[in-house]
């Protein structure tokens, strides 16, 4: 018998760049820019791990006039389990943990 | 004039040549093909009936641009290149990924960088267009399901139904395909029970009926090969195929502007129970009228646009918005495709028993050239003359509470 299928490198990216701040609501563009992926990978993952709450959302309050208030995202309870499982994983490749900002790239702080 | 009166302008004046422009094509098709030249009198004898036919979609175009203008388009153009691409993709993603739409909207607003913007609005596109489903192995099998139902409804018509090899094994095919494509969660179905529930009616009947006549008559002459007289032609028969496939579809999965106005249901459903009983009273009636062999060529042509008509007006007045109108010109266009088509094929035997030839003008003919008939003549009569005068309906009659409105509230009129 095999375990879940592990995911994806850009999804665990994702995962892990959430998880260096978990309690921080983050935006999907910032994250794009972070992770240096497109818009058209980040916002799929965003829409997995939110289907299978291992996503919070929420929209932003107390905005300027006249901009439209952003999505934010962070991880729930299973999602920073998630997290951590894929951290301790051996295979995590080291392309992932340098997309994720864990080498030389520092992550942007958000929600501010 | 502003930018954005011109653009909308502009824009209404291109949906009316579009409109335009198939009648124009056929009119010119029809001139070129004739065989011997055409007179003054015939070219303008034609254009006429293009001008009878082509001037309700030319209105009902400009009427849908004009709709869609107000609603969305004035606010699109103010937006710049990938905040019109973003938006246009966000306005197709299923209503269970609107936010979603609006949360790439809103990151877009944060871009300032014009390339930064593009490559944004690119890569937001691509999601809304192809959004995450289920897994990937829930998708490779129901897609090896489909592959493999079509195949088999191949081999099982091929040997049962020889007729009917290319109607079965398309539609199942058409199925399977738009629900490996997209698959949409049917949560909106339970707003739209009746709708759903006729449909699958007429769905289901107009299957067993074209197999029951594929299997009773599959050709419409003894004694010559299938190629000239088969019942189903290739291509009538993928026409059905697609059209009840997606009528399925579209029952399942009806878009959030059909599927949310309650009035527009109602309505549509109402028009299309209405046009397939008055289809029977008028096969029944002239049936006893021995005088009589006109068919029902005269019903289908103006009472069926007329009761489409009604129902717009009428959901148009009841939910006060063009919209209403519009949903349920479209539902009773479809659902009284399906029913005519059902209807027509339940008739037509009684007919042909007493010796009054084709149901749709009493010529004589085999009796399975009734099956290509209902099809064509029911699709054409509905998709190009009764959809667009809904159409028309829809705006007469969200026109005219405004009006009353208006008058509420200019007070009263003083005498000259």
């Amino acid at each position: 018998m095999t375990g879940p299928r592990r995911p994806s490198a850009q999804t665990i990216a994702v995962v892990l760049a959430l998880a260096e701040q978990p309690a921080t609501w983050r935006y999907g563009y910032a994250l794009c820019q972070q992770l240096d992926l497109k818009a058209g990978s980040v916002y799929p993952i965003l829409m997995r791990l939110a289907d299978r709450g291992l996503l919070e959302t929420s929209w932003e309050r107390d905005l300027p006039a006249g901009r439209p208030p952003r999505h934010l995202y962070r991880l729930t309870g299973p999602g920073r389990v998630l997290a951590e499982e894929l951290a301790a994983a051996p295979s995590a490749p080291a392309k992932t943990a340098r997309a994720a900002g864990g080498v030389g790239r520092r992550p942007r702080v958000e929600g501010t | 004039m502003n930018r954005t009166r011109r653009l909308g302008r502009l824009g209404g004046l291109v949906a009316v040549a579009v409109a335009a422009a198939p009648f124009a094509w056929l009119w010119v098709l029809q001139m070129h093909d004739a065989p011997d030249p055409p007179t003054a009198q015939v070219r303008l004898d034609m254009g006429i009936w293009m001008a009878v036919f082509g001037t309700p979609w030319m209105i009902a175009a400009w009427l849908l641009w004009r709709a869609w203008w107000r609603e969305t388009g004035a606010r699109l153009s103010t937006l710049d290149g990938p905040g019109w691409l973003l938006a246009a993709a966000a306005a197709i993603l299923p209503a269970d990924r609107r936010d979603w739409g609006a949360a790439m909207a809103a990151e877009l607003a944060q871009v300032q960088d014009h390339p930064a913007r593009w490559r944004f609005a690119v890569g937001c596109a691509r999601t809304a267009v192809f959004p995450p489903r289920g897994g990937r192995a829930a998708v490779g099998i129901s897609g090896a399901v489909a592959v493999a139902a079509t195949a088999a409804a191949a081999l099982v018509t091929g040997v049962a139904l020889p007729a009917g090899r290319v109607f079965v094994p398309v539609f199942v095919g058409v199925v399977g395909g738009l629900a490996v494509a997209r698959s949409r969660p049917l949560g909106r179905a339970g707003r739209g029970v009746g709708v759903a529930g006729l449909a699958l009616v007429g769905i289901a009947g107009c299957i067993g009926a074209t197999i029951w006549y594929l299997a009773e008559y599959p050709l419409t002459r003894s004694g010559h090969p299938p190629s000239t007289s088969a019942t189903l032609s290739p291509v009538t028969a993928v026409v059905l195929a697609v059209v009840l496939a997606g009528c399925l579809w579209l029952a399942a999965t009806p878009p959030r502007w059909l599927a949310g106005d309650r009035h527009g249901r109602r309505f549509g459903v109402a028009g299309a129970l209405v046009m397939a009983a008055g289809f029977v009273l008028v096969s029944r009636l002239e049936q006893r009228d021995t005088t009589l062999d006109a068919g029902i060529m005269s019903y289908l042509l103006l009472a069926a646009p007329a009761v489409v008509l009604a129902g717009s007006v009428a959901a148009a007045v009841a939910g006060r918005s063009f919209r209403s109108g519009l949903a349920a010109s479209a539902w009773a266009t479809v659902l009284g495709a399906l029913l005519v088509i059902l209807t027509w094929l339940a008739e037509a035997p009684r007919w042909y028993r007493q010796g009054r030839g084709l149901l749709l003008d009493g010529d004589g003919g085999g009796m399975g050239a009734n099956l290509s008939d209902a099809i064509w003549w029911t699709l054409i009569v509905l998709a190009l003359w009764a959809l667009p005068v809904g159409v028309l309906g829809a705006a007469a009659g969200s026109a005219r509470p405004r009006r009353s409105n208006a008058r509420e509230h200019a007070g009263p009129v003083s005498a000259p």
